[in-house]
């Protein structure tokens, strides 16, 4: 596979994909957004990165999708400093950022179309992950026939198709509702497991972090930084039900009390 | 229909020593090239006055003649009177309507056909039913400065927030109060935009009533002055007009900032201790 | 999931001429409409009016029946109208749209516009008009240049409004796709700024038929303008309010043609519009190779 090669002469001995050290980041040459961050992200990890708003998650994010520049510290995608966007990291946001004049067949081949002339390979190939997602009868229909959910699923699609080994979520399903929430996240898991690829999602719900992680990346805010580290030990594939038992439920009392910590 | 600065800069924007230099530059090289043209006679100095000359004419025009003023002020009365008749008129006759929904349907057809009429061209209706007097003149300021607050307004009541108007019920309030309370306040952005380009056209308006009726106002002067190719003196007509423009616009902006107080954050501030004085002292 | 607009086929238009609401109000809206026209010319014919203020709506059909069917002299008029306000609109389109596009994509280039544009718009473009008549002289020229530069100012704001309201999240996945500015203008930016810039078109259509009638007004030998108050001189209200009315129909008509326009470009704004492109973009899909 692509990231294995591209791992295998990365600069890194330890074959990390996602590798930060002290990584830090002002805005306006004041506002700490960030503070030394150090971490390591392996191929095919599942990090999430959980913490209440301004802990600089989104932050750490942009910046791994080379959308902004660390003030100091070094960051590493694939042995390489971040500096600009790269075609082997995929973003998807809150909200489903969907063009409203494209089917969603044409929005999921955007990323495509962005690089050369879109081929009939490249449409059959859309639509395979469009009913990857779930959409298969929708393929034609434009954004606004969709629910919120349906239009993330369609954004999914979007980012698996630009063919990405690193796929950074920020809050991907944070502005939908308990129920479509909870089974898109199975199905991300799904997806990913099936893909292979290396995830960092963004949340700032404990439950929903842990059971998704590999491991937890726990920040905190003022000045933002990653606060603790969390392995999650977890068997794949997961059930909804694991959310019910007790290792569970002692994990995310390990991660509230970083945050009770934090606030003393 | 919008009625804002340029979008995408802030006031402030642009205000450093270093730009304002810059602007001042550009705008001297300008002139200074069409002064050049004209003296050089590469333009007609008849039609495109150079910039001195109409420097000079603004001497001739405001000091030295002063017939200026007069113009000045029968175009100004007959724009504020016009705006302020048929501003008061347009909300009235839509907050009468807005009451109603089966009169808001009727209404519906004519104003689409009166939205699509070209309103200036009953100018020549007008001078012909009220003759050439002043009279005629504020009928067409009137008139073009009705429709913008009147459609505003009702376009702000038919977009009520609904919500609102249910927590109103459940708490009781009369229809006077939903109105008073809750649709006016809801509707005042709308309406302060239609009332802002009320004002925007009355300027137009009375220009051009004064165009067909002519005996005085800008319009009157700015006609006579091009038609004897005075050109020079014809621009600096045109720039007074510019500037009145600009400063009935300003006004507009500030009256509108303190209406909408919620819309503009100094303002909100300023309300917001006036409103604690107030309640502190109760 | 349910997906909002689900596929089926909708009623055709013309069912709504069965409904019985709908025939309700339309009957209602006839008879105000016929009852006010008959208390008109009943007052009208019973000597209540005065002809030369508000003449019967039999003598205003009368002066229409003549001037488009007996003496046709409307028709050339009407034309030369319609050509300087549609010529007017194209000049101060193309170059409305293209400084707000100029101005989207620079800000260095959007301060230095800025304070000419804000001048532009302070000053009453009509007051313009007689200096663009020594300029441009009497004919349809002075006209189709009052109307272009009344237009630029409501098309160049909103146009550039639009292609300022670019949705944040949508600009940097743009970016995080490594898409190139060309990229991000022509697939992002301009269909996004769409609705507005066919907002402002859809003001500045009228906005161009005003500039041009009262550019006629001010002296013309031909148009709808200068018909009006030839009539209006000669105190022949009747022919003058038939006049009024074909300028009302020329904007009614121009605003229609922008509407659909409008229609055409920015489909997804309109439902009932959407299967049908849908349809349409499925058959191009399949046909790739």
């Amino acid at each position: 596979m692509y990231h294995e090669t591209r791992a295998a002469d990365g600069a890194d001995p330890g074959g990390a994909v996602i590798l930060g050290h002290g990584v830090s980041k002002l805005f306006g040459g004041t506002v700490v957004a960030l503070e030394g961050a150090t971490f390591t992200v392996k191929p095919r990890q599942f990090i999430s990165l959980v913490g209440p708003s301004g802990c600089g998650k989104s932050t750490l994010l942009r910046m791994i999708a080379g959308l902004i520049e660390p003030s100091s510290g070094s960051l590493h995608v694939h042995g390489d400093p971040v500096g600009k966007p790269r075609r082997d990291v995929g973003m998807m946001f809150q909200r489903p950022t969907l063009m409203a004049w494209r089917t969603v067949l044409e929005n999921v081949l955007l990323p495509t179309e962005l690089v050369r002339k879109v081929t009939a390979a490249d449409r059959d190939h859309a639509l395979e992950l469009i009913e990857l997602v779930g959409l298969k009868d929708f393929a034609y229909a434009f954004p606004s026939q969709l629910s919120g959910g349906m239009q993330q699923r369609a954004s999914l699609a979007r980012l698996l198709q630009t063919g990405a080994d690193v796929l950074l979520l920020d809050e991907p399903f944070g502005a939908l509702d308990e129920f479509t929430r909870e089974r898109l996240n199975l199905e991300l898991l799904r997806i990913v497991a099936q893909f292979g690829r290396t995830t960092l999602f963004v949340t700032h719900n404990i439950q929903e972090a842990i059971f998704l992680a590999d491991e937890v990346f726990v920040m905190t805010p003022r000045p933002g930084r990653i606060a603790g580290i969390v392995e999650v030990p977890f068997e794949r594939p997961r059930d909804i039900s694991l959310m019910q038992t007790v290792p569970f439920n002692e994990m995310v009392a390990e991660v509230r009390g970083i945050f009770d910590r934090d606030n003393k | 229909m919008s009625d804002e600065s340029i979008p995408g800069l802030s006031a402030e924007d642009g205000l450093t020593w270093r730009r304002v230099f810059n602007h001042l530059a550009i705008l001297v090289a300008f002139l200074t090239v069409w002064e050049m043209l004209t003296v050089t006679g590469i333009a007609d100095e008849l039609l495109y006055p150079r910039p001195t000359l109409i420097i000079y004419s603004f001497y001739s025009l405001f000091i030295d003649q002063g017939i200026v003023w007069r113009h000045l002020w029968i175009t100004m009365a007959t724009v504020l009177s016009g705006f302020v008749v048929g501003t008061i008129l347009g909300i009235s006759l839509a907050v009468v309507a807005g009451l109603s929904e089966t009169a808001r349907r009727y209404m519906k057809p004519y104003i689409i056909v009166l939205e699509a009429t070209p309103r200036i061209a009953i100018g020549p209706l007008m001078l012909a039913w009220l003759g050439f007097g002043f009279e005629a003149k504020l009928a067409i300021v009137t008139l073009v400065c009705f429709f913008a607050p009147f459609i505003n307004t009702l376009t702000g009541f038919l977009s009520a927030d609904e919500d609102q108007i249910e927590l109103m019920r459940s708490l009781g309030a009369s229809k006077w109060q939903i109105l008073t309370k809750a649709m006016v306040p809801d509707a005042m952005p709308l309406i302060m935009a239609g009332i802002r380009l009320a004002m925007a056209s009355a300027l137009g308006g009375a220009l051009v009533a004064e165009f067909i009726s002519s005996n005085e106002g800008m319009g009157v002067l700015l006609n006579n002055l091009a038609a004897v190719l005075q050109m020079s003196a014809a621009f600096a007509a045109l720039l007074t007009l510019t500037v009145l423009g600009f400063f009935l616009y300003r006004i507009m902006e500030s009256l509108e900032s303190w209406i909408i107080f919620w819309h503009h954050d100094d303002s909100m501030r300023r309300v917001a201790r006036k409103r604690q004085t107030y309640w502190s002292k109760l | 999931m349910i997906a909002r607009g689900a596929p089926g086929r909708k009623p055709a238009r013309w069912m709504v001429l069965l409904d019985p609401v709908f025939l309700r109000r339309l009957a209602t809206h006839v008879l105000i409409f016929t009852s006010f026209i008959a208390v008109w010319e009943w007052a009208g014919q019973t000597g209540r009016l005065n002809d030369l203020i508000m003449p019967a709506p039999s003598a205003i059909a009368a002066a229409i029946w003549r001037m488009y069917v007996v003496t046709g002299e409307i028709y050339w008029h009407f034309f030369v109208t319609m050509f300087e306000a549609v010529s007017g609109f194209v000049i101060g389109g193309v170059i409305g749209l293209g400084l707000a596009i100029g101005a989207a994509l620079s800000l260095t280039f959007r301060r230095y516009v800025a304070p000419y544009a804000v001048a532009l718009n302070v000053t009453p473009g009509i007051a313009v008009t007689p200096i663009f008549i020594a300029w441009f002289g009497f004919g349809w020229n002075s006209k189709i240049a009052l109307a272009a530069l009344i237009v630029f100012f409501p098309i160049f704001v909103n146009s550039l409004s639009g292609l300022l309201r670019v949705d944040r999240d949508t600009e940097e996945l743009m970016r995080s796709l490594g898409a190139s500015k060309m990229q991000t203008f022509f697939k992002l930016m301009l269909p996004n700024a769409a609705p507005m810039i066919f907002a402002g078109f859809k003001v500045a259509i009228t906005t161009a038929l005003v500039g041009a009638i009262v550019a006629e007004f001010a002296s013309a030998t031909e148009g709808i303008g200068i018909m009006m108050q030839r009539y209006a001189h000669r105190l022949d209200i009747a022919a003058s309010i038939g006049v009024l009315i074909s300028m009302a129909l020329m904007g009614l008509l121009l605003f229609t043609l922008m509407e659909v326009a409008d229609r055409r470009t920015v489909f997804w704004l309109r439902p009932e519009r959407l299967e049908q492109v849908s349809r349409k973009r499925r058959r191009r899909l399949m046909a790739l190779k």
